[in-house]
């Protein structure tokens, strides 16, 4: 079921309560009463359209964006994506790692394997954490001057050649490993820790990484399907441009 | 995916036969098969003629005096399957591989048609293939100690190609991608004890 504008937002997270994390990064809060999506996003300022995108696409992994995505500002979008970077570097992950901390701190299992998940876990999130730097401090500087290049017309042929120099190809790339590491982490949790005493923190640490899965599988498709391509109409902007100013 | 594998069976009842087929689709088990309903005189002759893996045959078919001579190098290959109604003399049976018993109930029929086919071969136990061969847990070793495919291939005397295969063997089985997993792995189920691990890390 699509969400639409004239949904109460009451319904919507009755509908889907993951939807909670999505809606906070947009600024907006619980208390919505009987109003409906269109009214909370004119409350809070919000792009109608953006916003029923950005649910959409985590709502139903295989719903498409399609309403005029590509009119989406970029920056815009890049103000999300770094609102969910730092849900993860401000929330998520410290959430997990106190959740690693009361496991270690309990005696379901013999001490080494306590180690090695916690270990294993550490590698995951300086693994992740280097994966959102390199996209904090290149990819979305790159997006940023990009447009701000298209909205004022700079035509100091040192920075266009500086954008020419890049392609948003170039970061089309390594979700992949850290990807790999929180799906073993998973099942080595699932299938390979021996007998524990207790695995009740066990099954809040697994619910925590199939929740942060999910998230960053919806980030990684947010980027792929609507930044990607705003990002490629504004690079074919650029070389037209400085093609015609070359003339 | 298997290849097919090649069934004979001699049987009258031609609904019989349907079901049998019925059963091997529901199974999953794929399949070619040659039928007949006549009395046999020389299975060796039938055999020839289908070279089949397995034979299922209705005991009755077979002419009083004709024994399957498990012996006969043509038929060592092949698994015999009879169709019963009901459990045979041992002097009977024991010319067959397993019987399969067609009145018993749907869950009976089942776990017997698996646990026969399991046998023969031609099913493999789940069991069995997620477990790692000797093999497979030797490149586990070495893979989770950070030693490269190249590394590996050295020390084992084997191809890179091979030691590939193997990995993704590994990784199929286990789920688990990544070198620091298996690492994990490898140290959850003391195939590495952590101390082999310092100096490489």
């Amino acid at each position: 079921m699509l969400i639409h504008k004239d949904m109460k937002m009451a319904e919507v997270i009755h509908l889907n309560h993951h939807l909670l994390h999505l809606i906070n990064r947009f600024g907006i809060q619980l208390g919505f009463g009987e109003k409906t999506v269109e009214d909370v996003c004119d409350d809070y300022d919000v792009p109608l359209l953006f916003f029923l995108e950005i649910v959409n696409t985590f709502h139903d992994p295989s719903y498409f964006p399609v309403s005029n995505m590509l009119q989406f500002k970029a920056g815009m979008l890049v103000d999300y994506l770094q609102k969910t970077h730092q849900y993860y570097l401000e929330f998520k992950i410290p959430e997990l790692e106190s959740y690693i901390k009361r496991l270690l701190s309990d005696d379901s299992m013999e001490p080494e394997i306590k180690q090695l998940l916690s270990d294993f876990f550490q590698q995951y999130k300086t693994e992740l954490t280097t994966h959102i730097n390199k996209e904090e401090q290149a990819v979305y500087p790159y997006v940023r001057a990009l447009e701000h290049f298209i909205d004022t017309n700079n035509d100091k042929a040192e920075f266009i050649q500086r954008l020419k120099d890049y392609s948003i190809h170039d970061y089309e790339e390594d979700h992949d490993d850290v990807e790999s590491k929180l799906f073993d982490l998973k099942n080595i949790i699932i299938k390979y820790i021996p007998k524990p005493k207790d695995s009740r923190i066990l099954n809040v640490i697994l619910h925590e990484l199939f929740e942060l899965e999910k998230d960053l599988n919806n980030h990684a498709h947010i980027e792929d399907l609507i930044l990607v391509p705003i990002v490629e109409k504004m690079e074919k902007e650029l070389m037209t441009r400085s093609d015609n100013s070359l003339i | 995916m298997q290849s097919p594998v090649e069934i004979l069976i001699i049987e009258p009842s031609f609904l019989i036969r349907e079901g049998i087929k019925t059963l091997l689709s529901q199974m999953e088990v794929a399949f070619r098969m040659d039928e007949s309903d006549a009395m046999v005189h020389n299975l060796n002759r039938l055999i020839q003629k289908s070279n089949p893996g397995l034979v299922m045959i209705n005991p009755s078919m077979m002419t009083e005096n004709l024994l399957i001579k498990r012996s006969d190098p043509e038929l060592s290959g092949v698994f015999f399957i009879a169709l019963v109604q009901q459990d045979l003399p041992d002097a009977v049976s024991s010319q067959f591989d397993a019987l399969l018993h067609i009145c018993a109930s749907k869950t009976a029929l089942i776990k017997e048609a698996e646990e026969i086919l399991t046998k023969a071969g031609i099913l493999s136990s789940e069991k069995e293939s997620n477990t790692l061969s000797g093999r497979e847990i030797d490149i586990l070793r070495l893979v989770a100690l950070g030693l490269t495919n190249n590394e590996i291939s050295e020390k084992l005397f084997i191809s890179i190609h091979t030691a590939m295969t193997h990995r993704k063997n590994i990784t199929r089985k286990l789920g688990i991608k990544t070198v620091s997993g298996l690492t994990v792995y490898a140290i959850l189920n003391k195939l590495i004890k952590t101390e082999e691990l310092k100096g490489r890390i």
